[in-house]
Parts: C-alpha cells; sequence; structure tokens
C-alpha cells in the first residue's frame, strides 16, 4: 500500500474543506451576526482536538421559558432518540427541571444534561474506559468499548445518563447508538467538531428564548466568557468541586 | 530405496495434479467467470471506480483501517473520511436502498455472510447512506405517541424543591 501518498492525500484534503469552511463560517457571520452564529472554530478534520479550548455552556434561567421543551424534543431529533412509551427506562440526554423555593415559591424553569465536569465522576468509576473526557472538556462514551455496566450512571450526580434498553431502529450516521450501552448529552460533538452548535442550544434560540449560549470557556474574547466574566454563572452541586463546564444564571 | 523412489513417484504425481488444478483455477479465472461459489459483492453505485487502497489490500486488511479511524474519530475528533464506515457505507450502499444489513444484496453482508463472519458494527452505525438528510436535522423524528420522559427528581436541598416539567 502507498500509505505515504495517501497520507498526503488526505492532508490535501481535509485543508481544502478546511478552507472551505472557513469560508463558509465567515459568510454565516455577514448574513446573520447572531449570538449563536459568529462563532469560527472549525477546526480541519485530520486534526486531534486539543486542551486549548474547553467547551461549555451558559443558560439564562431568566431566559429559559417554564413549559418550553423545544431544546428536548431538538435533541431528541438530532440524535435520533425515541420515545418507548416507557418513562421511567426512556432515554434522556437532556431534560426540563422546574425548581421552587419553597419559601419564596419563586419558580425557575432549566435544562438539565451532562455537565460536562472537569473531575467527571462517571470517568472515574469507569472499569472499561469507555467513560473518557475529550482534550476539550467533552464528556463521551466509546460505545465500542462500554459494557452497560451502568456505574457511570449511579455516579453522576445530575442523572444525566441514560441506558438503552431497546434496539435502535432509526439509527442516524453521525450519532451511532445501540441496545445495551449507556448514552449521554455529547455536547452534539459530530456538529461541534465541524464548527458547529449544539442542537439544543440552536433550537431554544430559533424558539426566540436565547437562554443557551455555547462556546469557549478558554477563551476570553468568547462571548460565554465575556457573559460569564460580566454576570458570573453558577455549577450545580458547587460543593462537590467538579468545575463543571455548564453553568447556570439566576439560580 | 524401492520403497523411496515409489514415494517420489508418488509426490511427483501429486505435485502434477495440483498443478493442473491449479492450472484449471486460473484458466477459470482468466475466462472471466465467477466460480458460483463466490459471494456476489455488488459494486459502488456512485460512479466511484477506485476504492481508498488497493482492493487486495481492502479485502484482507479493511477492519484494520475502520478500527483506527474509529477511535480517532472517537477520541480524537479526527473526522477525515477516507477511512470512516460513514464513508464506506456512502459509496458502497445505494442512497435510498431498502437493502439492510443482514441481506445478501448488502455489500458487506454479501461478504461476511459467504465468510460465516458476525460483525455487530450495524447494531449501532447506519446500514445505508443518509445522503443530504444528514446535513440537516435528523428526518428521524420521534413517532406520534411521543412522551416526554419523566424521572422523578429528587430535591436535593431541603428550601429547594425540584420536580420535572
Amino acid at each position: 500500500m502507498n500509505k505515504a501518498l495517501k497520507q498526503i492525500n488526505i492532508v490535501d484534503e481535509s485543508r481544502r474543506s478546511f478552507v472551505g469552511k472557513t469560508a463558509t463560517a465567515a459568510a454565516a457571520l455577514t448574513i446573520a451576526p447572531g449570538v449563536f452564529l459568529n462563532q469560527v472554530h472549525a477546526k480541519p478534520a485530520d486534526e486531534a482536538v486539543t486542551d486549548a479550548k474547553r467547551w461549555g455552556m451558559l443558560i439564562d434561567t431568566a431566559k429559559c421559558a417554564s413549559g418550553c421543551t423545544s431544546c428536548v424534543t431538538a435533541c431528541h431529533e438530532e440524535n435520533g432518540i425515541e420515545s418507548h412509551n416507557r418513562p421511567l427506562t426512556d432515554q434522556q440526554w437532556i431534560r426540563k427541571v422546574k425548581l421552587k423555593d419553597k419559601l419564596t415559591n419563586h419558580v425557575v424553569s432549566l435544562p438539565m444534561m451532562c455537565q460536562h465536569c472537569e473531575k467527571p465522576p462517571c470517568v472515574d468509576v469507569c472499569p472499561t474506559g469507555a467513560s473518557f473526557k475529550r482534550e476539550d472538556g467533552i464528556v463521551l462514551v466509546d460505545r465500542h468499548i462500554c459494557i452497560g455496566c451502568r456505574y457511570c450512571m449511579m455516579a453522576c450526580p445530575y442523572k444525566a445518563r441514560s441506558f438503552a434498553h431497546e434496539v435502535v431502529d432509526n439509527k442516524v450516521e453521525h450519532q451511532p447508538r445501540g441496545k445495551g450501552t449507556v448514552e449521554s448529552c455529547t455536547m452534539c460533538v459530530h456538529r461541534v467538531d465541524e464548527g458547529g452548535t449544539p442542537a439544543c442550544v440552536e433550537a431554544c434560540a430559533e424558539a426566540e428564548h436565547g437562554a443557551m449560549l455555547f462556546g469557549d470557556l478558554k477563551d476570553p474574547s468568547s462571548e460565554i466568557s465575556k457573559q460569564l466574566v460580566e454576570h458570573g454563572g453558577k455549577q450545580i452541586r458547587a460543593d462537590l468541586g467538579l468545575n463543571t463546564g455548564v453553568r447556570y444564571r439566576g439560580i | 530405496m524401492l520403497q523411496i523412489k515409489s514415494l517420489m513417484h508418488k509426490s511427483l504425481i501429486a505435485l502434477a495434479g495440483i498443478a493442473v488444478m491449479a492450472f484449471s483455477v486460473f484458466a477459470y479465472a482468466d475466462a472471466g467467470e465467477k466460480p458460483s461459489f463466490a459471494p456476489n459483492v455488488p459494486h459502488p453505485t456512485n460512479g466511484t471506480t477506485e476504492c481508498v487502497e488497493d482492493e487486495d489490500e481492502m479485502k484482507k486488511n479493511h477492519m484494520e483501517y475502520i478500527l483506527h479511524q474509529r477511535d480517532a474519530t472517537v477520541h480524537e475528533g479526527i473526522r477525515t473520511k477516507t477511512y470512516s464506515l460513514k464513508q464506506c457505507i456512502n459509496c458502497h450502499v445505494p442512497e435510498n436502498s431498502e437493502v439492510r444489513f443482514g441481506d445478501d444484496k448488502h455489500f458487506c453482508s454479501s461478504c461476511h455472510n459467504y465468510a460465516g463472519v458476525s460483525i455487530d458494527c450495524f447494531q449501532c452505525h447506519t446500514d445505508r447512506p443518509m445522503g443530504k438528510k444528514a446535513t440537516g436535522k435528523n428526518p428521524h423524528k420521534p413517532s406520534a405517541q411521543v412522551t416526554l420522559p419523566v424521572k422523578s427528581e429528587v430535591a436535593d436541598a431541603s428550601t429547594v424543591g425540584a420536580s420535572n416539567e
């Protein structure tokens, strides 16, 4: 096999697509200069992710509408998650939670999903190494290695993970899912790697709530970092010291 | 001595026999006909004439390429198309195909069924291209009866009650 030659071809192809994507991203900037669209972070396809970035989300609970489930629907559509009409065991990568202060009766609504911890307990307990954190901070399950023991589900303080109890009939090519493994929010890693935004964030913006902001926590000039500097962002169960990648405002 | 001679004689006959058999196989191949027992592997339908490596190399080692790419993609976010399973499917299975993995007409099953090698790739991965639909949102919308899953939520602070919407 002419491996060296192939290698050169791969590099060429990916550079070409990178140039194309950068151009597309620049076009997106001029066409729709929305908060959620003006992030240019596409990397060449042949380049591994590095810890120069850490992806995160900031959720403004004041903007999150009670009763709105756009993010949940978008997530299910994007990742091909179907209900089997068994609410106790159906997969859920994101869910809406209502918090009520019993003293003041103040109610806030927020989306709850994998918090993409810096020190994820799910990774600590995984006996096979299937549960892992990518260099850029996204916590994932490698379902090739997952044996479905569900230790990670018990370790997660956020109940973010689900077990696939049923055969997946409608498979999507960008999000392979199957029976017998654990799964959770991937922060739409397939979109992020190509310079995109998670489906839930997009849906929230489309629903004109704009409660969810996605971006690079390590880049001080990113919108999410600026917002965090200005308004702060709380971690849920900050006492656990997990340094979550998903932060909330107004809780 | 006589014994050795007869042995040599026998082995010569055997060798000649093997040579004739081998020749007949080549002759068969030369005639451009496929033996009836060989798997009927469908050719790519999207106009592609060459695979990413030589055909012989791919026959022997395709699993190594896919396995390597698998780890690179899942763990490092390297999403080059060349050796990805997605790209295998995009070339080798026609778009809008009704053929599923397991069917002898499916590219992967055509040989895997023949060789009796079971694979579990398609328990999770899709066995046909998604085509243009893949670029937008998932076309496989949740069924009409879908209800949002509700799990009981335990309040973790005495003054704050949490519940699912």
